[in-house]
């Protein structure tokens, strides 16, 4: 735990634009860093760090409907998103249930999205969510793209983001309701285990789930087995059972030192089992 | 508003405390706000071994830093043995410390130090330095520090008061009372619990912090975050060889200790850096060097074994500890002794006794003094074990505890027999209301109506538990505390305490102590504490000692100024004193009626007839050190599912005597129940293979905050301490014996499981669900 390696920084910039943050971060030949919120930065090991290129003031914070669903700025922190109306209502609310149990204020009034996007820790609860909502994410560099989060997750996407700006968060509309879920050691812990969960019903069958469970220690991930075994059955809390026990048998997890790989299993279970029931309640089932 | 006035600063007021609008403001108060120009920055170099030799230091390519001007190491300093422990003389803990060694011992043991101009030139020169180790096995659990063949910490010759430093016992203690062998064989009913307790952190806000500069006459000052001013002149001076008489120690405002500050670390390290430069030196800890440099408490394993008979009173006590100090053995000995002293009289019906135990040392970080000093330890497996012991029986815990507790007039031999690291001091218990504390706190908590219901909520279901602890204040026979009184020639007051206020409210209670016995508000005592040169002695901020044993030292003194006062007025008024009154600011005469204010005495004593200083400095030793007592209640809720425990509520009923500041009390009190709470639920140091602690900082090792403080409800039960100052005893440690084992009880009624080993994280609660088959 070293802290600011502030030793190494020279420069501190302030871009005005996109292109600008690019072309300093260029400049810098890989010596460079974005710098949002700082939250993360501020604890990471990197010594390389010459320049610092805040990118908090070129226009990427807002939060604001889109096609039905959300779309977020990378700048825009995680208390503004909380308060922000278009969010509110978003999947049932599911990104008040996420970003009230992510740090503590302080934290969460610097806090980027694009921050925890990038930085996408194992023990996050936000690549969980991005990743079970279907979040894609657009990002500019030298080209231009569009790539789903889940997707960017299995790649190395650590490279990307050394030379491009994460410029908004698209989350798509979901005709149902998500829940999230997440145990610590406190209040303001990281997770040792979280999930979530959504789920949307047409004609008395469960049209579409989404299950996610991340802090396995590994980062969040997709269920899609968990998800299979939803679609097309009649929600009940019976199913919500089974679901509980197929995901305790059949899930990844492993040991660190904040919990062993068998009480992630069995809670793995049991936090799906949660989510999903409270997914389903408000989706109004 | 009148009347409010007229008893303002009186005891047993909640007033402003005399340090609040400065740390309101943002005054400089503490340590390192103290800007000495031209000061260097020290910094140390950790061991990355947990077990090594140095087998050589090169510091040539250090030296050659730029801004680089000091350097010490073992090839450079004096080898002086000594202990880091903050302690009374004799010193009860051994001597096997020196400044640096040629052999490190955990990993953060000190193997060099150097001071420059910068902290970047510093921590340049510190990467710069060559060291070259020769491995050794480390040792890495009590278990294995006690097995055959373990490799051996402390082989240094020169070391002294090791127990058995052949096998890394560093303290022993076994204390039979009568036959407790026969006593439990014999017993209607018997029960025991085996609790453990790990690594944890103080983690007090203010970080370790030291400023070290020469004066006008090129004496040395330390201005350092310490609760042990006195302590630390002693000691520096012998460890770096200087002439007391040289050295100045002041404390400033303390950002909190816990018992971390009773220690002497960076001190005598700062101390050599501006001797050998003979510049200005400032010295912090990161908050990582905190966890693993400064001092934890003793993880343990205490071991309690109970009989009684059918009625339910204890015919046996057995307690076994083992107790890991780590590297070096600093408090080992007193915080092993304490584990018994501190626990077995609460339940002194019981005739047979026996208190064994031993101290190991590991290649781990250092245990030290941590507020409750092993009746933490002590509390969590004799309450446990008087809660299994309630189920054997069939009886309800309030009424087990109430037909054993220790009452007025009553003694336990384990006063006489277990002292600080030595024979302790018989003694009578003169005040004790944990009678009242256990019927208010069962009422406040609603025992009755909601034990035994495992109330359920979806996967919570809630249960409560219970325990009762009691302390000290002040240690027999070694505490010593002197406190000077002065009369200004307006009529206010000076008072000099050696007393050390590391943010408990001392200064202001001792303020109140004096104001009261001279009939004046507080704000006409002011109080300077904590300096070697300018106040008298105190022994420190430890062992539950201030209020109790300065403050009988500053009632002491204020008796004899009260006296002067009255001699000086019965002249100038031709009466005489005894029937002459002082209140409200003045002397009035129950004869004439005729008055004299504070004012008007301190102008004629100092200036106009029979002139002289009105002022006294008065002692008080601690001849016996008179129990606080507590109920502790909680309400926990279990997620059956998960394994996790939410603390509902506490409630802590207390009797210190007569509260002097009843807020600062009930404060102390929240404090140590939430400190508790992180003990049960959530503090633990954790280890890698090497033996370096992986967990060292907030990030990862998790206090409880605002949004895990369950309602804290503190009730102050009075009772009226008849050799305390104002009827007061001590209040600041008792507080954290409750929690792990009233929340262990608490979840057991809840669930039916039992938690011995501290934190009750999830993983070992579910663990523990599913091992009983639930
Ligand atoms: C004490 C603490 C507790 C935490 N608790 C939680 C928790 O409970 N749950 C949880 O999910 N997370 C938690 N986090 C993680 C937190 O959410 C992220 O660290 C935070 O969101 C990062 O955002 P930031 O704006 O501060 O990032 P920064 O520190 O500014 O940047 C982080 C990294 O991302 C890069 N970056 C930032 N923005 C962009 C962008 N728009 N485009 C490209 N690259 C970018 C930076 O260059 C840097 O490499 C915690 C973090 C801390 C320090």
């Amino acid at each position: 735990m070293s802290g600011v390696h502030a030793r190494g920084v020279r420069r501190f910039h302030f871009a005005r634009d996109v292109e600008e943050a690019l072309s300093l971060l260029a400049a810098y030949e890989g010596r460079g860093a974005l710098l949002a919120g700082g939250v993360d930065l501020l604890r990471s090991l990197r010594v390389d760090i010459e320049g610092l290129i805040d990118i908090t003031r070129i226009g990427l914070s807002y939060t604001k409907e889109a096609r039905g669903g959300l779309a977020i700025g990378g700048t825009t922190t995680l208390t503004s998103i909380l308060e922000s109306r278009a969010a509110r209502e978003y999947g049932g609310g599911i990104l008040a249930d996420l970003l009230h149990r992510v740090a503590v204020p302080p934290l969460r009034n610097m806090a980027t999205l694009g921050g925890a996007l990038v930085s996408a820790h194992p023990w996050a609860d936000i690549p969980t969510a991005l990743v079970a909502l279907g979040a894609e994410v657009r990002w500019q560099g030298e080209k231009e793209g569009r790539v789903p989060v889940e997707e960017l997750y299995q790649g190395p996407f650590r490279g990307l983001f050394r030379q491009a700006v994460a410029i908004e968060v698209l989350l798509p509309p979901w005709d149902g309701a998500f829940a999230y879920e997440k145990v610590g050691r406190t209040g303001y812990d990281i997770a040792l285990l979280n999930a979530c969960c959504g789920v949307g019903v047409e004609g008395g069958r469960i049209a579409w789930a989404r299950v996610a469970v991340g802090a396995r220690p590994d980062r969040g991930e997709r269920l899609p087995w968990a998800e299979e075994a939803l679609i097309g059955q009649r929600p009940s809390q019976t199913l919500w059972q089974e679901v509980q026990d197929l995901v305790a048998k059949r899930i990844e997890v492993g040991d660190d030192r904040r919990a062993s790989g068998a009480w992630r299993r069995e809670v793995a279970g049991v936090l799906v089992e949660r989510a999903l029931a409270r997914a389903s309640g408000r989706a109004g089932m | 508003m009148a009347v409010e006035t007229r008893h303002r600063g009186a005891v047993g007021q909640s007033v402003t405390k005399v340090d609040g609008p400065s740390l309101v403001a943002g005054k400089p108060v503490f340590t390192l706000d103290h800007d000495v120009p031209g000061a260097l920055v020290g910094k140390i170099l950790p061991s990355p071994h947990a077990h090594a030799a140095i087998v050589s230091i090169d510091t040539a390519e250090a030296e050659a830093v730029p801004g680089v001007r000091a350097i010490l190491h073992h090839g450079n300093v004096p080898r002086v043995p000594y202990t880091t422990a903050g302690q009374g003389w004799p010193e009860p803990s051994p001597y096997d410390t020196v400044l640096f060694d040629r052999k490190v011992r955990f990993v953060g043991d000190r193997v060099a130090a150097v001071a420059a101009e910068t902290e970047e030139a510093a921590e340049e020169a510190l990467r710069k330095i060559r060291v070259e180790y020769k491995v050794l096995p480390a040792v890495l659990s009590p278990e294995e520090a006690l097995a055959d063949g373990a490799p051996v910490i402390h082989d240094e010759p020169d070391a002294e008061g090791i127990y058995d430093a052949k096998h890394n016992i560093v303290a022993a203690v076994d204390i039979p009372v009568g036959d407790v062998a026969s006593a439990l064989a014999e017993a209607h009913v018997t029960a025991e619990a085996t609790c453990e307790i790990p690594y944890s952190q103080h983690a007090a806000i203010e970080p370790h912090g030291v400023i070290a500069y020469f004066d006008e006459a090129g004496r040395l000052v330390l201005r350092t975050s310490t609760q042990v001013p006195f302590h630390v002149r002693r000691i520096v001076a012998r460890v770096v060889g200087l002439d007391p008489a040289r050295i100045r120690v002041i404390k400033p405002r303390i950002g909190g200790g816990f018992g971390s500050k009773q220690e002497i670390l960076l001190e005598p390290v700062a101390a050599l850096l501006a001797l050998r430069t003979g510049r200005p030196v400032r010295m912090a800890y990161s908050r990582e060097e905190v966890f693993i440099a400064s001092r934890t408490r003793h993880p343990m394993r205490v071991a309690v074994k109970l009989g009684a008979g059918k009625d339910g009173v204890l015919q046996a006590i057995d307690m076994e500890v083992l107790s890991n100090t780590g590297a070096y053995g600093a408090h080992a000995l007193t915080v092993l002794s304490n584990v018994g002293s501190k626990t077995l009289p609460l339940y002194n019906k019981a005739p047979h006794l026996r208190f064994r135990g031993k101290a190991v040392y590991t290649n781990l970080p250092v245990a030290g003094a941590y507020r409750g000093y092993g009746a933490t330890q002590g509390y969590f497996a004799l309450e446990v074990a008087m809660d299994r012991l309630a189920e054997a029986l069939g009886m309800d815990p309030i009424e087990l505890r109430k037909r054993n507790h220790i009452r007025v007039g009553e003694t336990s031999p384990i006063f006489e027999k277990i002292g600080e690291g030595r024979e302790g001091t018989a003694q009578v218990v003169r005040s004790c209301a944990l009678a009242d504390c256990l019927r208010i706190g069962a009422e406040r908590i609603g025992w009755k109506e909601n034990r035994g219901r495992r109330r359920e909520d979806g996967p919570w279901v809630h249960g409560l538990g219970m325990a009762c602890a009691m302390q000290g204040s002040g240690i027999t026979g070694v505490d010593m505390a002197a406190a000077t009184l002065v009369m200004q020639d307006d009529g206010s007051f000076r008072l000099l305490v050696g007393a050390t206020d590391l943010g408990t409210g001392s200064d202001t209670i001792l303020a109140q102590i004096a104001a009261q016995e001279l009939g004046v508000p507080v704000d006409r005592v002011l109080v300077y504490s904590s300096d070697t040169d300018f106040t008298p002695f105190d022994t420190g901020a430890y062992a539950s000692s201030t209020t109790y044993v300065s403050g009988n030292a500053v009632l002491r003194a204020a008796q004899s100024v009260h006296r002067q006062i009255l001699d000086v007025a019965a002249a100038a008024l031709g009466e005489r004193p005894e029937v002459l009154e002082l209140a409200e600011g003045a002397v009035a005469s129950r004869k004439t009626g005729r008055r004299l204010t504070l004012g008007e005495i301190g102008h004629r004593a100092t200036y106009v007839v029979d002139q002289r200083q009105i002022a006294a400095t008065a002692s008080f030793t601690c001849p016996e050190s008179p129990p606080p007592f507590a109920a502790f209640f909680c309400e926990v809720a279990v997620d059956r599912e998960t394994g996790v425990v939410r603390v509902e509520r506490f409630v802590v009923a207390a009797d210190c005597g007569v509260a002097i500041h009843p807020k600062a009390a009930e404060g102390q009190l929240e404090g140590a129940i939430l400190q508790g709470i992180g003990h049960a639920l959530c503090e633990e140091m954790l280890f890698a293979p090497s033996g370096r602690c992986v967990n060292a900082g907030f990030f990862d090792y998790k206090l409880p905050s605002s949004l895990d403080t369950p309602r804290i409800e503190a009730i102050l039960v009075p009772s009226e301490e008849p050799t305390g100052p104002w009827g007061a005893k001590s209040i600041s440690e008792i507080g954290i014996n409750g929690p792990l084992p009233a929340i262990s009880n608490a979840i057991y009624d809840a669930v039916g499981v039992r938690l011995t080993r501290a934190p009750f994280t999830p993983e070992r609660v579910l663990l523990a669900l599913r091992a009983a088959g639930k």
